[in-house]
């Protein structure tokens, strides 16, 4: 050592030095070897954890469209408005601006509400309001940049203020405003039982919006972009998309314009009954598929929450807020319930072509079967009685339908015997669900809704079988009357008939589904040629329309689980009947004064089946005594003399009134090709400019056939009246007419008037 | 002694020598010292606009504006080295003793006058220089102490070798500027002052006792530190983040953000990097996560963009910056201009050593910048005239430096 020169001495420690560098660059080199490559991954992920952020881009739900391509619910774009408690500084100059801020512009959100909502949380998100539109957004974005000035009090451990100082808080520090989706039911209420509205998260409630609500909520994506250590989102060069797959569209069975007449009857029948409900359903026989549904009183798809002005009050009597709110739970259910699917009633009379097609089926009996009701008839240990006290005598398979005779249906389900008639009430699919396309359809229930084949005595099968104490859904009825109608093939009603995608391309369709043949193609001749009879001639014939036919049988049974007087009526019926278009029921809840379905429900089915049937472009086909009976179109007589005119006109039995002093018409009231009677009233004008002259619309209830006529012809208008050819006229009361009493229109209009009468159609009592 | 015997001992640099041409370096320089040190450099230049521009357009509007500052810095810090390597370094070694006054005074200065940056209130580093801006003075005492060890060391050099007391009023000038650097809250800036002046008196041929004295002591004070609680006091939390980390362990919620914040970004972003980096300019981690990204992390940054395959090439141009100017201090005759030339070239390597294991979290967390890739003008200029220093060195390897020498002591 000692030796060493100088310079061998440096170059020593040089090399020392240097190694111990090298030393160390290595262990740096191998633990960046450990971090980049041995735990590189570990530290990308934690590293894209804090840089990425995944944000879920909501699909679009899918629009829902009639049979025609109407549009019934549809979403669009709106805002949700939120707070972010957490970064509220403590101060209450600070609340109080901010809840009066948002209450100022967001419509419905009080004061109070915003305090509520911000005070105690802590949450950085606190939804202030939900389905904001475009306007109410844009004020929220307005008032954003409003500030307040405080002092903030920086307070140490033990409560005591530190410092204050002066500070100033801009709106936009705790108010946000985020993405929305709202959903919009262009016809409101029509169809609301069907079609079902969704929640404030946009999951579907009730209706096809909750049964189809994975088809039509689709898949939502995600953007996952790059956020800087500020979190402030980077431009789009950072982003990922992962587009979100939009939900498909839903093409409904239901038609707009069958649904709105469905709707529009049942309206009037829930009015002039005083019930508690009317309820109604319009089928394709052929297919299973429902044109109309409806339930009366319905709610507003874009506003279900609302109650109505009885349920208001009811509501406003409680005193508790708990009581409150469980009552409105309630009456939000009772609303949205669909009673057609998912209630049960009995079906009373209108079971009876059940009854009638098991028994001609199995052979068990044919039509030459006769009875002779006496007005009551002994059951085991019971009296059943007919609603005829005095009895309808002797009667065939036919009348007894038509008459609804009680007694004689009991030997009929008897005669049957409790093998057949539980093979049939099977058959008919009365002991399972329809399995129709909405949700909460009622399950049966053996023992409970009805009687099972080990349980059935002999007085449950004789009540069974003419209706009583069983209960069914009208679905399943008015699939049971759909088989009666298409020649046996019970169908699985459905509501959906497409899905679509966006660009309207279909990517299903529904095929109808047959589940079995009930009855052969003759028997269900037969019993439609008796349901016919019913409306021509026996309790549904105020149900009947010259020219479509209608078989149908009415219906009515009591609610014996509430005691006396709680009916419901009903109706069902087909047409036409000689080649089955539509099935349509009618149920009236527990109507006052008239309780009978042939007395309420007969005539709103009859114009439900004309108008749906006339919109379907169904020919009637006219019986010759319903042609000689027809009104005729209104030939042309302008520009034809006006003498000439007169005579002719006259001459075919028509009243004329011309206006003013030309010799020649130049138009005319009716216009050409309007029906009117035979006799009806008729104005020609003779100056093209002259004013048309005008009559008050009078009132025409309570008239018979004859009577309206002649108060028509007298104001100068034509009545053009509706009713059953085969029926006594002398029984017939006009009930209703197309254009209101009071309304001024041009003399020589048409007015529909319709008729009914009240005897010979009631199946209880 | 006389006052011109004391001018000419320590401060012969205040003696003019006559004509210009005696301070005036000639010769050519080392090309491939320069041909590396342009390539680091350059490197530098490009990675610190990288990880700067984010920085800079938020805290600036302008992603350029660090980068044009940190422009003009290396313009003129390579004049500052273009002139520097054309002077003589015995006007280096004339100046030695002059240099560490300086060096002293600007410290004392900056700790009576600091220029205070907002968020940084606690730290004394920066003097205010009129027209350059801030200028840290303990950058200046690195070279400053290198000039004077390497001054003391070759004109005691017998004594140096020989006796024992001779080397400690040398360590004790050391540790005076080491203490000032630490008064101002400078723990890496004493750290290396302390390292450089150890290896300065290390190659200088002081007898091994003195460093296994030396050793002991800081042993002993490290043990004293330790149980005392000084280390767990001011930096327990440090050397705990330090050490979980190494061991792959998580971090509490606080540490996380707190102590580890920064060595825990620069670890995500190193770790981002993998083998071939995610591409230059496309760092995710200097979106404002790693705290100011172009300083003593500008590393990490560059394992982000460029992977462990550069980044290990990177290393190696500093070991060959290092190496290169071993190569050239070793082939130098005069001793000064050797042990000059080796302390510059320890010091880039300590630097750049440090800095590395500091952002790999190698070593517990102290700020260390990387020379020639961070961000600062002191820095910089200091670097490049240290550069300038080996450049001149460099133009005399191949002469006959002694014989210039004894020309010099003849005028």
């Amino acid at each position: 050592m000692a030796k060493r020169t100088t310079s061998q001495r440096l170059h020593a420690r040089v090399m020392l030095v240097a190694a111990a560098m090298v030393l160390a660059f290595c262990v740096v080199a191998v633990n960046l070897a450990r971090i980049m490559l041995v735990n590189g991954e570990e530290y990308k992920n934690k590293a894209e954890q804090n840089q990425l952020q995944d944000k879920e881009l909501k699909p679009t739900r899918g629009v829902i469209y009639d049979k025609n391509g109407t549009v019934l619910a549809q979403s669009a774009s709106a805002w949700k408005i939120y707070v972010n408690a957490s970064s509220i500084p403590d101060n209450e100059k600070v609340r109080d601006f901010i809840a009066d801020k948002l209450s100022s512009v967001l419509e419905d959100v009080d004061y109070e509400t915003v305090r509520e909502k911000t005070d105690e949380s802590k949450s950085s998100y606190v939804v202030i309001k939900n389905r904001v539109e475009y306007d109410e957004k844009e004020a929220v974005v307005s008032v954003l940049d409003d500030k307040v000035t405080y002092t903030a009090v920086k307070k140490d451990d033990e409560g005591n203020t530190v410092s204050t100082s002066d500070k100033t808080f801009k709106l936009r520090l705790a108010v946000g405003i985020d993405d929305d989706v709202i959903r919009y039911y262009p016809y409101g209420s029509l169809a609301s039982c069907v079609i079902g509205f969704t929640g404030s998260d946009g999951e579907g409630k009730g209706g096809i919006e909750a049964f189809y609500d994975d088809v039509l909520k689709g898949k939502p994506g995600r953007l996952i972009t790059a956020k800087n250590g500020r979190s402030e989102t980077m431009s789009n060069e950072y982003e990922t998309v992962y587009a979100a797959e939009n939900g498909a569209g839903l093409v409904l069975t239901i038609d707009t314009t069958i649904q709105r007449y469905l709707e529009e009857a049942l309206e009037e029948v829930y009015v002039s009954s005083q019930g508690a409900g009317a309820y109604g359903i319009v089928m394709d026989v052929n297919t299973g598929a429902i044109l109309g549904m409806a339930n009366v009183p319905s709610y507003d798809l874009n506003n279900p929450y609302a109650l109505t002005e009885d349920q208001k009050k009811e509501v406003e009597l409680l005193e508790d807020e708990n009581e409150q709110n469980e009552a409105k739970r309630g009456f939000y259910y009772k609303n949205w319930r669909n009673f057609l699917v998912s209630d049960t009633y009995e079906p009373g009379s209108v079971f009876k072509i059940v009854t009638t097609s098991a028994a001609l089926e199995s052979g068990t009996l044919d039509e030459s079967y006769s009875y002779s009701c006496y007005g009551s008839i002994a059951v085991a240990d019971q009296v059943i009685k007919c609603h005829n006290h005095s009895g309808h005598g002797y009667q065939q398979l036919r009348e007894g339908l038509m008459n609804s005779c009680n007694p004689f249906f009991i030997t009929v389900g008897q005669r049957l015997g409790q093998e057949t008639f539980f093979k049939y009430f099977e058959a008919f699919g009365f002991t399972e669900k329809t399995g129709i396309d909405l949700p909460g359809e009622a399950t049966p229930v053996a023992g409970s809704t009805y009687h099972p084949l080990d349980d059935m005595s002999i007085v449950d099968l004789s009540s069974s079988a003419f209706g009583q104490s069983f209960q069914l859904s009208a679905i399943q009825i008015t699939t049971a009357i759909s088989a009666i109608a298409n020649g046996g093939y019970l169908l699985t009603p459905y509501v959906v008939e497409k899905t679509v995608d966006s660009n309207g391309n279909v990517l299903t369709e529904k095929q109808p589904v047959i589940k079995r043949q009930v009855i052969s193609k003759e028997t269900s001749q037969t019993v439609t040629s008796m349901m016919e009879d019913v409306v021509t001639k026996g309790t549904g014939k105020n149900a009947y329309v010259a020219g479509y036919h209608l078989a149908g049988k009415t219906g009515t049974s009591e609610k014996l689980s509430l005691g006396k007087g709680h009916y419901v009526a009903s109706f069902g019926c087909f047409a036409p009947a000689y080649d089955p278009k539509i099935a349509v029921l009618i149920i009236v809840d527990e109507p006052v004064g008239y309780i009978n379905g042939g007395q309420i429900c007969t005539p709103i089915a009859a114009k439900v089946v004309e108008n749906s049937l006339t919109y379907m472009n169904v020919e009637p086909q006219y019986t010759p005594e319903e042609r000689a009976e027809l009104d005729t179109p209104m030939q042309n007589y302008a520009g034809t003399d006006l003498r000439s005119a007169v005579a002719d006109l006259e001459e075919s039995g028509y009243t004329v009134e011309t206006v003013g002093n030309g010799d020649r018409v130049t138009s005319q009231m009716p216009p050409y090709g309007v029906i009117i009677p035979k006799n009806g009233y008729v104005v020609l004008y003779t100056e093209t400019d002259a004013e048309k002259i005008t009559t008050e619309v009078p009132d025409f209830s309570g008239y018979s056939v004859y009577d309206v006529q002649a108060v028509a012809r007298s104001v100068g208008l034509n009545a053009t009246v509706s009713y059953n050819s085969s029926t006594n006229k002398n029984e017939l009361v006009s009930y209703s007419q197309s254009i209101a009493a009071g309304t001024q229109v041009s003399k020589g209009t048409a007015v529909k008037v319709y008729f009914k009468t009240n005897s010979g159609v009631a199946d209880f009592g | 002694m006389t006052a011109k015997q004391f001018r000419d001992g320590y401060f012969r640099i205040l003696r003019w020598r006559g004509s210009f041409r005696n301070y005036f370096a000639t010769g050519g320089f080392d090309g491939v010292f320069l041909a590396l040190l342009m390539i680091i450099l350059i490197s530098g230049l490009i990675m610190m606009f990288s990880a700067s521009y984010v920085y800079s357009w938020y805290e600036r509007g302008d992603p350029y504006y660090l980068f044009k500052k940190q422009l003009i810095y290396t313009a003129v810090s390579l004049v500052a080295m273009f002139i520097i390597s054309h002077i003589r370094y015995d006007v280096f070694e004339d100046s030695a003793v002059l240099a560490l006054i300086a060096a002293a005074v600007l410290l004392v200065i900056v700790l009576a006058h600091p220029k205070v940056i907002p968020g940084k209130e606690e730290f004394r580093r920066w003097l205010e220089v009129p027209v350059f801006g801030t200028f840290q003075p303990s950058e200046f005492a690195k070279i400053a102490i290198i000039m004077y060890c390497a001054w003391a060391m070759d004109k005691r050099r017998r004594e140096v070798e020989t006796r024992l007391w001779v080397t400690i009023p040398h360590l004790a000038v050391i540790a005076v500027i080491a203490g000032l650097v630490y008064k101002e809250n400078h723990l890496s800036g004493t750290i290396l002052i302390l390292a450089i002046g150890i290896i300065m008196v290390f190659l200088g041929g002081s007898k091994m006792q003195i460093f296994a004295i030396g050793f002991a002591g800081i042993v002993v004070l490290g043990i004293y530190a330790f149980a005392s609680g000084y280390i767990k006091d001011y930096m327990g939390e440090r050397i705990e983040v330090w050490q979980k980390l190494l061991q792959n362990q998580e971090l509490t919620a606080a540490e996380a953000q707190g102590e580890g914040w920064q060595i825990l970004q620069s670890l995500y972003a190193i770790g981002s990097g993998g083998l071939l980096g995610m591409g230059f300019g496309n760092s995710n981690q200097k979106h404002l996560y790693l705290p100011e990204p172009q300083n003593d992390f500008i590393y990490a940054i560059v394992c982000e963009e460029l992977g462990y395959i550069r980044a290990i090439i990177i290393m190696l141009l500093f070991l060959l910056l290092v190496f290169r100017g071993i190569y050239i201090a070793l082939r130098c005759k005069n001793r000064f201009a050797t042990l000059l030339t080796l302390g510059i070239s320890f010091q880039i390597g300590l630097e750049a050593g440090l800095n590395m294991a500091v952002v790999t979290g190698t070593v517990p967390n102290t700020g260390i910048s990387l020379p020639f890739f961070s961000y600062g003008g002191s820095a910089m200029l200091m670097l490049l005239a240290e550069m300038g220093m080996i450049l001149s060195v460099s133009r005399t390897v191949e002469k006959k430096p002694a014989k210039e020498k004894s020309a010099n002591e003849q005028a």
